[in-house]
Parts: structure tokens; sequence; C-alpha cells
């Protein structure tokens, strides 16, 4: 093995030999097959033969609540009911059934829980520092024949590679349980809204390219509370800090949404699926635009990180 | 003369305004066990940290077998094994895979190398242990054993002795000697016992507020003492004034009470026929005992009262 993989597999085993990220894994599992048995009882069924059928009598009785709705109230229903008949005559003309339960829609959204996989690469984040000076470990780690340098690279790659990791075993997970309880889909096809109506992907793609565009969340997040904790050296502070703004950065946004400057705001630009389908949350937002805000925001944490690791003294734990 | 293993110059380290180390200078050869000694806070823990490139130095360099820490890192602290402070290992860890993830970070430790280690440090029972579960005299055993992995040319230990009992004390004191010896390496133990590691040592520097204020050779110190001319004497014997009347008179030296005992300095010759006089006046004399003053007693002249800055 070469010397830098040496590093990396240490710093793997040093995650891997503790329960607490076991536990992890197997809570992704727990809330996965809670999941499973709630589609179970509660989703409605279409059959091979009588879904167009059902899809006309949806938009029957949409049209007749239209009807009977007052000139002027509601006007939310109103949007809801006529995009849903657009829908249905989408499904409808293309021949396209709508999603049943199997295992390509339930990791399709499985993909709700992505945000445990930003929370739990941030928990591992926020310690694969801090814990060393916790210990007091880092003073022997440091005084080996390996620049400073290098053995942050190694614990910042194996964070990636946790995040990685656990992005790959959420989808393979949401998609073995899926099968388990519904069985796999043949060539399943979703349809999605976009700006100018209704389009279809296949769901596989769908599925792979909607947990690869939230990996840059997880980047995002996990560099961030690598940052802090570098910078304080403590894992709550890390952890408390970057899972709250995890729960909360889209209400930040949310809250400063009428300020010219609000779209250069990390959070903003965390979601580059928007620009894929979806709508940016601000006028004139573009991908390159969020590109380079993501970019900005990385370098500085990457090198107010690697100033304070390499440069700083190991004084009294 | 062959490159020192260890040399400081005119290493001084400032935190916050504050001047900890205040211009240490020393030379630690291959194969010498040196003694750091000085009281709690006089900068023994922050010198061994800028040894191995834990802090910066403010001033000055440490260079390790010739190699500079500041601008050779790698080059320097690949030939140093090291405790700093405690012994902190991962405890959720095994004393084995302890050993072998600092294993790891050099190029070619074998699994035979380590299990040679073990039983330098004789852990072989506990080794499979989670390191949690150690007592702090093990974590030492293994913190040296940790230290000595890639066969360092130099050893620092920051108070081995801490937490072990005396058997302990006595087999890291066998150690230490037999490394040093054998394998040429240079030996640095800080302390702040001095009795502890004085006989481990070959020379003792004592640091105090962040300055080297004696280097002394153990062996020459004992020695050389013994053929000076003036040994210093106690003797009990009664009746104790005309004792004391006779040495003064007859030898014309001076003579103190202390503690039911007199103490006097002599040439060394002269001490039978001292005696002889006593007995033949009829004082009975039951113990004569040359006092040594040991490094004890020099590192507290030396030393005086410790107040911490
Ligand atoms: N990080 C720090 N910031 C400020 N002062 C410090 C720091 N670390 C140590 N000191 C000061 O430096 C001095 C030397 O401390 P050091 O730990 O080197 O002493 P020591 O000789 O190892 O003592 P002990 O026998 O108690 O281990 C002390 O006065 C201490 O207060
Ligand atoms: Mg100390």
């Amino acid at each position: 093995m070469s010397n830098f993989l040496k590093l990396i597999y240490n710093e793997v085993l040093k995650i891997f030999i503790k329960k607490s990220t076991w536990i992890m894994f197997a809570l992704l599992a727990i809330i996965l097959v809670g999941f499973a048995f709630l589609n179970n009882t509660l989703v409605e069924e279409y059959t091979k033969d009588n879904w167009k059928d059902k899809l006309h009598q949806e938009n029957m009785e949409l049209q007749k609540e239209l009807d009977e709705a007052k000139e002027g109230s509601d006007d939310f229903f109103k949007e809801f009911a006529l995009s849903e008949i657009e829908r249905n005559n989408y499904h409808i003309e293309h021949d396209i059934m709508p999603l049943q339960n199997g295992a390509w829609s339930f990791a399709h959204d499985g993909s709700t829980i992505l945000g445990l996989v930003s929370m739990f690469t941030i928990i591992i984040a926020a310690g694969i520092v801090a814990n060393e000076f916790n210990h007091g470990t880092i003073k022997l780690l440091l005084i080996r024949p390996i620049q400073r340098s290098t053995i942050l690279l190694s614990k910042y790659l194996t964070v990636l590679l946790f995040g990685l990791f656990t992005t790959i075993i959420l989808l393979f997970l949401s998609l073995g349980i899926g099968a388990i309880f519904f069985g796999i889909e043949e060539m399943p096809q979703i349809v999605l809204e976009q700006q100018d109506g209704f389009t279809h992907v296949s769901l596989i793609k769908e599925t792979i390219l909607k947990y690869s565009y939230y990996f840059v969340n997880v980047i995002i997040f996990a560099t961030l509370a690598f940052m802090i904790s570098v910078l304080f050296r403590s894992n709550a502070l890390a952890i408390g800090v970057s899972i709250f703004l995890l729960l909360t950065g889209g209400a930040i946004v949310q809250f400063l949404s009428d300020r010219e400057w609000a779209k250069y705001i990390l959070f903003a630009n965390t979601n580059l699926k928007q620009y894929a389908n979806g709508s940016p949350p601000f006028e004139g937002m573009t991908l390159s635009f969020s590109i380079t805000v993501l970019a900005v925001y990385y370098l500085i944490f990457i090198t107010l990180t690697w100033f304070s690791f390499t440069k700083r003294d190991v004084a009294g734990t | 003369m062959s490159t020192p293993a260890l040399e400081l110059l005119k290493v001084k380290k400032t935190i916050r305004n504050k001047e900890i180390i205040k211009g240490l200078d020393f030379t630690v050869n291959k194969g010498e066990v040196f003694g750091f000694i000085g009281p709690n806070g006089a900068g023994k823990t922050t010198t061994i940290r800028m040894i191995v490139g834990l802090m910066k130095l403010t001033e000055g360099d440490i260079r390790i077998l010739g190699n500079s820490i500041k601008s050779n890192f790698k080059g320097a602290i690949e030939k140093v094994g090291a405790i700093v402070e405690n012994p902190e290992l991962y405890p959720y860890m095994t004393g084995w895979q302890n050993l072998k993830h600092y294993a790891r970070m050099f190029p070619n430790i074998t699994d035979e190398r380590i299990k040679e280690v073990v039983s330098i440090v004789k852990m072989e029972k506990p080794i499979h242990q989670k390191v949690k579960r150690y007592s702090l005299g093990m974590r030492q055993r293994l913190g040296i054993a940790q230290a000595i992995l890639h066969k360092p040319a130099v050893l620092i230990l920051d108070e081995p002795t801490n937490g072990l009992d005396p058997a302990g004390i006595r087999e890291i004191r066998q150690y230490i000697r037999k490394l040093a010896k054998e394998e040429e390496i240079a030996v640095i133990i800080s302390s702040h016992l001095l009795s502890e590691i004085e006989q481990m040592c070959d020379r003792i520097g004592i640091i105090k507020n962040g300055e080297l204020i004696a280097i002394q050779d153990v062996h020459e110190s004992n020695e050389g003492e013994q053929k000076t001319n003036n040994v210093p004497i106690l003797l009990d014997a009664h009746p104790i004034e005309k004792a004391e009347e006779i040495i003064q008179t007859t030898f014309q030296i001076e003579v103190q009470k202390r503690e039911g005992f007199l103490s006097f300095q002599s040439e060394r010759e002269q001490i039978p026929s001292i005696i002889q006089s006593l007995v033949q006046q009829d004082i009975s004399i039951y113990q004569v005992a040359t006092s040594k003053t040991t490094l004890e007693d020099k590192f507290f002249d030396l030393i005086g009262e410790n107040t911490i800055e």
C-alpha cells in the first residue's frame, strides 16, 4: 500500500471501529423500513388495466370541484387542480403509467432523507480532527515523518469518501428495501413539471441524478463542519453550527429573499438540481453563477482550514 | 567528533508576549541519557513540544542528527520517538491496533517488529485489550512502545515514570540504559523527581523558569566529592559535648550539632585519627557516617523556592 493510502486506511479504520458509526447506518435502514411499511398501507395502487380510467375519473372530479369553486376564491387550489389535470393528461397522452410502488420509486422517494447523509457526514467531519485533540492523540499523530498538510488531506478525503459511501449506501439500501417490499419496476418513467410544461425521463436516471446532485450539498456541509472543527478544535461546536445551518439554511435564504445580496448566501446555491428542473430562488441566477459562488466559499473554507491546521502550535491539551 | 544526536541552539519561545523559554542551549550525544529536571511550569514540556515540532520556535534552532526541525522536518522527526506529557492513545482501540496504526505512518515496520516492541515493554498479555481498560502504567508502557517502534536515534520521554510502580520504573531504567548503550540512542527524560531518574542518567540539566540553570554530570559529581579534602561526616557519640570540644580543639575543625549528631568536614586520611583520639578519651562512638551531599540537595540549592510565575 502506498504511504498515503495507509493514512486513509488509518482514518477509515478509526471511523468504522466505533459503534456509533454503525448506528448511523442502522438508523438509515430502520427509517427506510418504516417508510416501506407506511407506503404499503397508504398508497393506492394503479393497475395496468385501470390506470387510464382512474386518471380520467380523477380529472373529472377535479374539474367538477373547479367549476363549483367560486370565482376569485382559493387560487392555490385552482392552480393545483389545473396542474394535476394537465399532468394526468400528459400521462394518458404519452401512455406513461403513474409511478407505482417499486424499488426505483422507493429509492426516488428515499432521497427525501438525503439530509441525514449530510448530517452523518457532518458528525464524522466534526470529529475527525477535533477528537484527536480531545483524546490528546494529535501529539502522537503529528510527530511522524509526514507533513501536517498530508495528514490533513488524508482526513479530509476520508470525510468525503464517507459522504460518498453513505450516499451510495442510502441509494442501495432504499433500492434493496424497496425491492423486498414492492419488487422492481420495468423501465419506469417519471413525469416532471418544468417551466415550459411537462416532460418525462427515465426514473432510474432521475433517481441517480438526484443523489448525485445532492452530493454537492454533502461536500459543502462536510467542508464547513471540518473547517469549524479545525479552527476551534471543538467537536460539539462544529456539529452544532453545521447541523443548525443544514436545517435552517433554506429558511435563512427565504427570510432574506427580498435582499439583493441574498443570492450570494451559500445555502441559496447548494442545490444545483434547481437548474436542471425546478426554478432557482432568485431572478437571474444561473448554474455557472452558483458554481462560482460555491467555489469561492469552498476555497475560503479550505484555505482557513489549511492555515489553521498547518501553522498553529499544538499547545496544552 | 560525530554530529550530536540533539542540539538546541539558543531556543526561545514566547507565548502571548510571555517569554516561556529563555534561550536554551544544550547538546545530547549519541548513547547518552540526559535528564531534564525542573519544577512544575519550568518549561520542560514546552521544550519537548518544540523538539518534536508540535510548537514553532520563536527564536533559535533545534537539530536532530544535524537536521533542522524547522527546515527539514521530515528528516529530523523520522529519527525521533517521543511521549509528550501523558501517553494518550486511542481508547477505543486495542493496544495492538494502536501500534499498528502508528506503524502505518512509517515506510516499513513489520508485525515482527511490533511484537518485539510489545515484549520489550512486557505488554504481551493485555495487548489485545482496549486501551480504555488499561491502567496508567500500562498506557505508559504502550506509550514507550510506540515511541521506539521505528528504532529512533533520539528518544524523548516526558515524565515516563509517572504512574509506574517501583518495579515498572526499574524496568524502564534498565531498558533505557540498555537502549542507550547497545543502540547508541540518545535519550532525553524529563521529570520533576530527580531521585526517580538520577540513576539512569549520564547528565542532568536543570531548568527553571525557562532557563537552564545547571548541567551536571551524574557520575562525576559523586566521585568528585569523594576525592575532595572535605568529606562531610556525621558522628553519633556520647557524651556529645565532650566529643565536640575534642574535635574542635585537637583538630581545629568546626563542628555543628544536628539532630543529636555531630556534623563536620575533614580530610579522609584524618578520620581514623579523630576516632582514635575520641576513643582514647573515653567517648563512646555509636556511629560514624560520611554523608554524601546528594544531587537532590544540589537540586534544591539551585532551584530554591519554586515560585510558579
Ligand atoms: N499554551 C500555553 N499558553 C500560555 N502559556 C503556556 C502554554 N503552555 C504552557 N504555558 C506556560 O509555560 C510554562 C511552562 O509550561 P510547561 O508545561 O512547559 O512546564 P513543565 O516544565 O512541563 O511543567 P510540569 O512539571 O508541570 O509538567 C508554564 O508557566 C505555563 O504556564
Ligand atoms: Mg510537563
